[in-house]
Parts: structure tokens; C-alpha cells; sequence
């Protein structure tokens, strides 16, 4: 039996297959997000079957996810990112207590009990200065790839201070930054370093060990050096991070 | 035995109620009328995107909130001389309406209006333009309200508080004066616990606080009901104030029956959304005390009558969430149902007219007290003991704290609450910003307040 997931974030759609008898992912895709939220998420999820051999009829049932998951017309319900990434990362990692998710749009950081539900969450809500968009804004200023930004990150030895909780006065600090010849490498390292910063104040000093690192912006190496850093504890990267959402939803489907 | 869920009507719905209504003989008061005709004669749009209790104590309610400024303007009219109270602590209308030929009202109210009208009547680029961008709350809706003259008539008296309430709104009532409109200000000093060796008062709510401070409120109350009392030419006394609180209190109580029977109710009987208004109509009576007895007892008869027959407003699993300041988009009271909670309690920081006023002891110390009791006037630690105290009480599952953007009293207050909710009861709590209109928030509300429900409700299944 197959259960579907599709987790319509802010800057892109996955989709996840899973089949309850053998519990493993059976297909996924992803693609980026766009205007035609509807149209986009029902071509991923034909292609992503298409893809791994299945039909639309052998799928039992679909949950959505995401802050686009009331735009996915042909789901059978809707569950919220923080219960989806919860169930996701409890079920490839369950010892976790805490996880942070720093997605394009938002980050958060949610607590979870020993039997993977959820007991608490926290959500930056005020701007995009704790999120993945802050990060693509930097990438940008500074002329590189956002995968680039990472591994950029690595030769610094000085991360520059960015004080503003503003991503449109950051980038201001940045172009200041730049004038004053202020090293590329520090500049990232600085702006990793006060995401970091936000999702640790979110967090409010109640961290609990073991933490796993989720969303898109887990696959930035130096994001998880930098939230390490910032909580004073391992972080751990899940497997796959960017679909974690998505097979959260995968897996609430097959339980409903 | 399951109860009956009775869903709430669209404008539109309550147009067909309404004919069906009367046509079973509704007798309504002399502001009644179909609820859409406020749209049409008023701009009030926003009522549109509302869904609405369908019965006539509803209507009435609804009826009576939307026509403040009609009947202010019949009482000037009529001759009564009208008294702006503005962050009166649960004070002033109390003191005006024991006099004769005074009505007062709440023009901080106005900061609703832009809510209700969307964009018809733009008071907030209008308060922009008088000099209160949108760094300030949308009380700041006042100021161009004053200006226009359109939703209430210009005030004989105006009276404001400062000191410890909130910053905003000093802001914005001496911009008012600057404007032309004398304001009586009054102090009011910060809520402190003792000293060592000080001498001491306790207020409603059991808080602590130094005598000195009372005797400074309680001067200030007096000089405030010398020049209320001076407008509507009559000698203030204890007698006068003491029926004034007697009377105050007859309000305080029906709400506070109203409260107890909604909120510790196994499935709502009331919506979220009207018992907002409701509880709002303590602050001011809507510039009619009488009439504010008659509406609630209306809605307490309905609630009990509901709850004898087994209907509600929200489903059997309705998660029970305990709700945190008043919101600037009244649509987000219903969205909270539509998504599958309940308001099982609130301090839509109208608690300073709630708590009954104590009758045992002068007025105007009582009155002091009272309004020394105020969350907003004391550390936010106090504010969030008292959430957790009647979160615990109502049994709530949930706690959401509603910001106002550009309020400076619920800045950060919020993450104080929530901390206290999250150590104290071990309850998931959701701190959510809602603007005057916050359709384009929906997705991010729906986000929050979705995900707040669903953690509630998985803690209810039992660990294994």
C-alpha cells in the first residue's frame, strides 16, 4: 500500500512515496515553487509516480503539508509542517528531542516526547531574518551560489558581526560591509552565525539533547558548524533533510 | 447523548435569519435591524468576512456594538454631555455614569473601526498624515477619528490616564491635544510590591502593592470625579460614587456568569467571536449601561439555554484554548474555531473591567484599587500569573498570546506569558501577530494556530 506526502513549502514542492508493508520511500521528487502552486504540486506528484513505477490508483492516500498545502487540491488532508517534520525525523531518528527546521520562509525549532509526538514548538514569525530567504538574499549580494555560500563560509576566520534582525537592513550592513572590505568568507560566516543567533533565542535556552538539524537549509554544512555554535550542543543533520516534511506527511497519511 | 453543533451564518445568512426571524415575531430594540445594513449605510465591509452566532441575543448584540455613534449622537442631542474615557483602568465610565447628563465612551475604540471598514474610511493613512505612522498601534485610529468627526461626535471632556499604560497611546492623546482637544490627564503610577516595612493594600486579584501608591490613584480618581462631576454640575460624594460602583459591578457580574458558563462549559455554547465583544462592552457599556445589562443577560440566557439542550458552536473535540489579548482582525477569533479550537478563557487585557469593584470599603480607594489591578499597569510577570492561574482553572490545552502590530505594552510580554504557560502548566502555547486585516496573513496563521491545535490534541492520547 502507498501512502503519498507532498510538503508545498515557499520555495519548492517535494513530494515522498512510501509503502507502509516494506516502511521504505518508494519514489520522491522535488521541484521549485511557483505561481501555479495547484498546477505545480499535481505535475510533480504525476511525475514523481511516473518516476517510480506507480500508478495514481495504488495510492491509498495523500496528505499535504507545507505553507502551500491548502493549494494541493488532491490531497486527502492536511497536516502542518510542525507534525510533519516530527514524525519525519522521529522516524529515521528516533532518539531526537529536539529539532530545528530552517526552511525558506520560516524557521523552528519543535520538542518532541520520547514517542515522537510533538510536546511544543517555537516559530519565527516577524521576518526572514531567521530563514533560508536571508541566506539566498546574501548569496546574491555576494554574487555566488547558495550552495556556494556554505562552503564559502569555511575559510573564515573572523565572522563579521551582523546586528540587525531585519533581512533589509542586513543587506544594508552587508553592502557596508563590502565597502569597507570586509572578507567574503567572514561576511557568510556572519550571516550563518546570526540565523544561528535567532533560532537559539527562539529556542529560549530550553534545548534538549539529542537536537537534529532539518528543512532545506540543513544542507548547508556551516548552518549546522554555526547552530552547534549558537546552542552550544551537537547538532545532527538528518538524512535527506530537505524531504523531511514531506515524508513526515507520508507517513501521518499512512497512520490516518 | 452528542450535542447539536449549530454552525454561524455569513452576512448573508443572517439576512435570511433575520426575515425568518421576524416573520416569527422577533421583538427587537430600538437599534435593531438586519446586521448587512451596516455595510450598506456604514462601509463596515469587514463584516462581510465574519461568521456570526445566529441567535436574536447575537443580533442584538452585534446591533448594539455597531450603533455607539448613532446613539451618541441622540444623547447629545438629547442634551447629555459626552465624556471621552481614554485608558481609564475601569474607571471613569464607571464614575460618569453615576451622574446625571453624562455618557461616556471609549474613544480608544476606534481602533477597531479601521478593522471592521478595511480601508473605506482610511483613519490609519489619515493618523499617518496627523504625524502616528504604523510604528504605533492601531489605536493611533483615534487620532484621525477625532479629526473627521464621522464616527462619534466630538467629546465635552476628555480624560486620559499616563504614566504606566501603555506608551502608544500617550503618544497619540497628546498629539490629540496638540490638535486642538483638551485632555484631563491623570497619573498613574507603576504597579510595585512593597518595601520592607511599607505599609500595604492588597487588590482584587489577591496582588500586593505599596498604600502610598493607592492614596496617589485614589487622589487622582477624586480630582477626575470633581471635574466629572463639575461638567454635569452636581457636588461629587461617596454616595454618588458608591452607586456607581453598585452598579458597575451588575455588569461585572453577568460577565463574569457569562464567562463561567461559556468557558467551563464542555462544549462552547457561545462563539469565540461574540464573547470578544461581549467582554468588550465591560470597558464602556457601549455608551449605554442599561442597555449593556439587557444584551448581556440576553446572551447569558441564550448560553444557558443551549447548554440545557446540549448545543454548542464548536465540535465535542474542540481543542479548549485560553486566548490572549483582544486582535485586530476580529476574523481571527472565528478562523480559531474553523480550524477545531475553542476559547475556553481570556484576558483580552479587558480584566481590569471584570474583576468586581470590592464594595466594602470607600469608593474612590476601591476604585483605586481596582484600577491599580490593571495587568497593563504592573510587571508582565503579574499579567502572565494570572493567565496561568484561569488557564489552569478553564482547563485550556492551548494558550495562543495575540500581538497588535506596533503595541508597545504587548512587545514582548508575550514570550513572558508564554514561558510562565510552558513552565508552570507544561501547556504548548503560540505567540501570533494579527494585523487589522490579516487575510494575506492567513496562510501564516493558519500555520501557527493549526500547528498549535494538532500538538494539543496528540498530548491528549495516552503515552504508551
Amino acid at each position: 500500500m502507498i501512502f503519498a506526502g507532498i510538503d508545498a513549502g515557499s520555495r519548492s514542492i517535494k513530494v515522498v512515496l512510501y509503502d507502509a508493508e516494506t516502511r521504505k520511500v518508494v519514489g520522491r521528487g522535488i521541484a521549485e515553487q511557483g505561481v501555479d502552486q495547484a498546477q505545480l504540486a499535481e505535475a510533480l506528484f504525476e511525475q514523481t509516480l511516473e518516476v517510480s513505477g506507480f500508478g495514481r490508483n495504488q495510492v491509498a492516500r495523500t496528505v499535504a503539508t507545507g505553507y502551500g498545502r491548502g493549494s494541493v487540491r488532491f490531497a486527502d488532508s492536511t497536516v502542518t509542517e510542525i507534525t510533519c517534520h516530527a514524525r519525519g525525523v522521529w522516524q529515521t531518528s528516533p532518539d531526537a528531542r529536539t529539532i530545528i527546521e530552517i526552511g525558506g520562509q520560516d524557521s523552528k525549532v519543535i520538542w518532541i516526547e520520547p514517542d515522537g509526538r510533538v510536546r511544543d514548538f517555537a516559530m519565527n514569525d516577524r521576518c526572514a531574518a531567521g530563514t533560508g530567504r536571508f541566506l539566498e538574499m546574501v548569496a546574491t549580494r555576494l554574487g555566488v551560489d547558495l550552495r556556494e555560500l556554505s562552503v564559502i563560509s569555511w575559510a573564515s576566520a573572523r565572522p563579521a558581526v551582523i546586528s540587525s534582525t531585519c533581512v533589509v537592513f542586513a543587506e544594508t550592513e552587508i553592502i557596508g560591509l563590502l565597502a569597507s572590505g570586509a572578507a567574503v568568507p567572514d561576511i557568510a560566516a556572519g550571516v550563518q552565525k546570526a540565523i544561528a543567533s535567532r533560532v537559539s533565542a527562539m529556542a529560549m535556552r530550553s534545548v534538549v539533547p539529542p537536537v537534529y538539524f532539518t528543512g532545506g537549509v540543513a544542507l548547508q554544512p556551516g548552518m549546522c558548524r554555526a547552530l552547534q555554535e549558537a546552542l552550544e550542543t551537537e547538532v545532527q543533520v538528518v538524512q535527506d533533510p530537505q524531504f523531511t516534511g514531506a515524508l513526515g506527511a507520508a507517513l501521518v497519511a499512512a497512520a490516518q | 447523548m452528542k450535542h447539536c453543533l449549530l454552525k454561524p451564518l455569513s452576512l448573508d445568512a443572517w439576512d435570511d435569519r433575520y426575515r425568518e426571524l421576524v416573520s416569527s415575531g422577533l421583538i427587537e430594540p430600538f437599534y435593531g435591524g438586519p446586521l448587512s445594513r451596516h455595510v450598506t449605510a456604514s462601509g463596515d465591509h469587514r463584516l462581510e468576512r465574519l461568521r456570526f452566532d445566529s441567535s436574536p441575543a447575537a443580533l442584538r448584540l452585534w446591533n448594539f456594538l455597531l450603533t455607539e455613534n448613532e446613539r451618541l449622537r441622540k444623547a447629545r442631542a438629547a442634551g447629555d454631555r459626552l465624556v471621552g474615557a481614554m485608558k481609564d483602568l475601569g474607571t471613569v465610565p464607571v464614575m460618569a455614569y453615576a451622574l446625571e447628563g453624562l455618557r461616556a465612551f471609549y474613544p480608544d475604540g476606534t481602533w477597531w473601526t479601521p478593522c471592521l471598514m478595511e480601508e473605506t474610511d482610511c483613519l490609519l493613512p489619515k493618523a499617518e498624515a496627523l504625524g502616528i505612522d504604523a510604528s504605533f498601534c492601531p489605536v493611533r485610529a483615534m487620532l484621525a477619528a477625532f479629526q473627521d468627526g464621522g464616527h462619534f461626535p466630538r467629546p465635552d471632556f476628555l480624560v486620559c490616564s499616563a504614566g504606566a499604560v501603555c506608551d502608544d497611546f500617550s503618544a497619540i492623546a497628546q498629539r490629540l491635544e496638540k490638535l486642538g482637544f483638551p485632555v484631563l490627564w491623570w497619573e498613574m503610577p507603576r504597579r510595585r510590591a512593597p518595601e520592607p516595612g511599607e505599609a500595604q493594600v492588597v487588590l482584587p486579584g489577591g496582588m500586593v502593592t505599596a498604600r502610598e501608591l493607592v492614596d496617589c490613584v485614589r487622589e487622582e480618581l477624586a480630582r477626575v470625579g470633581e471635574a466629572l462631576a463639575e461638567l454635569a454640575g452636581q457636588t461629587p460624594s461617596d454616595a454618588i460614587w458608591n452607586k456607581a460602583v453598585r452598579a458597575a459591578n451588575q455588569v461585572r457580574g453577568l460577565l463574569a456568569e457569562l464567562r463561567r458558563t461559556v468557558y467551563h462549559a464542555p462544549v462552547a455554547p457561545v462563539p469565540a467571536l461574540e464573547m470578544l465583544i461581549a467582554e468588550m462592552l465591560a470597558i464602556h457599556y457601549c455608551s449605554d449601561r442599561e442597555e449593556t445589562v439587557a444584551v448581556l443577560t440576553d446572551l447569558l440566557d441564550e448560553a444557558r439555554r443551549r447548554l440545557s439542550t446540549r448545543i454548542g458552536v464548536v465540535a465535542e473535540n474542540a481543542v479548549r484554548v485560553f486566548w490572549v489579548n483582544p486582535v485586530a482582525d476580529l476574523r481571527a477569533m472565528n478562523l480559531l474555531e474553523e480550524w477545531g479550537g475553542c476559547l475556553c478563557g481570556s484576558d483580552f487585557m479587558f480584566t481590569h473591567a471584570l474583576d468586581p469593584i470590592p464594595e466594602d470599603m470607600p469608593p474612590l480607594e476601591a476604585l483605586a484599587r481596582t484600577a491599580l489591578a490593571d495587568p497593563m499597569v504592573g510587571p508582565a510577570a503579574d499579567r502572565a500569573a494570572r493567565v496561568v492561574r484561569e488557564a489552569r482553572a478553564a482547563k485550556a490545552e492551548a494558550v495562543v498570546v495575540a500581538r497588535i502590530p506596533g503595541a508597545s505594552h504587548s512587545a514582548t510580554e508575550g514570550r513572558v506569558i508564554l514561558e510562565a504557560v510552558r513552565h508552570a502548566l507544561g501547556l504548548p502555547g503560540v505567540e501570533v501577530e494579527i494585523a487589522p486585516v490579516c487575510d494575506a496573513m492567513q496562510p501564516t496563521l493558519a500555520g501557527r494556530l493549526q500547528a498549535l491545535l494538532e500538538t494539543a490534541r496528540a498530548r491528549r492520547v495516552k503515552k504508551p
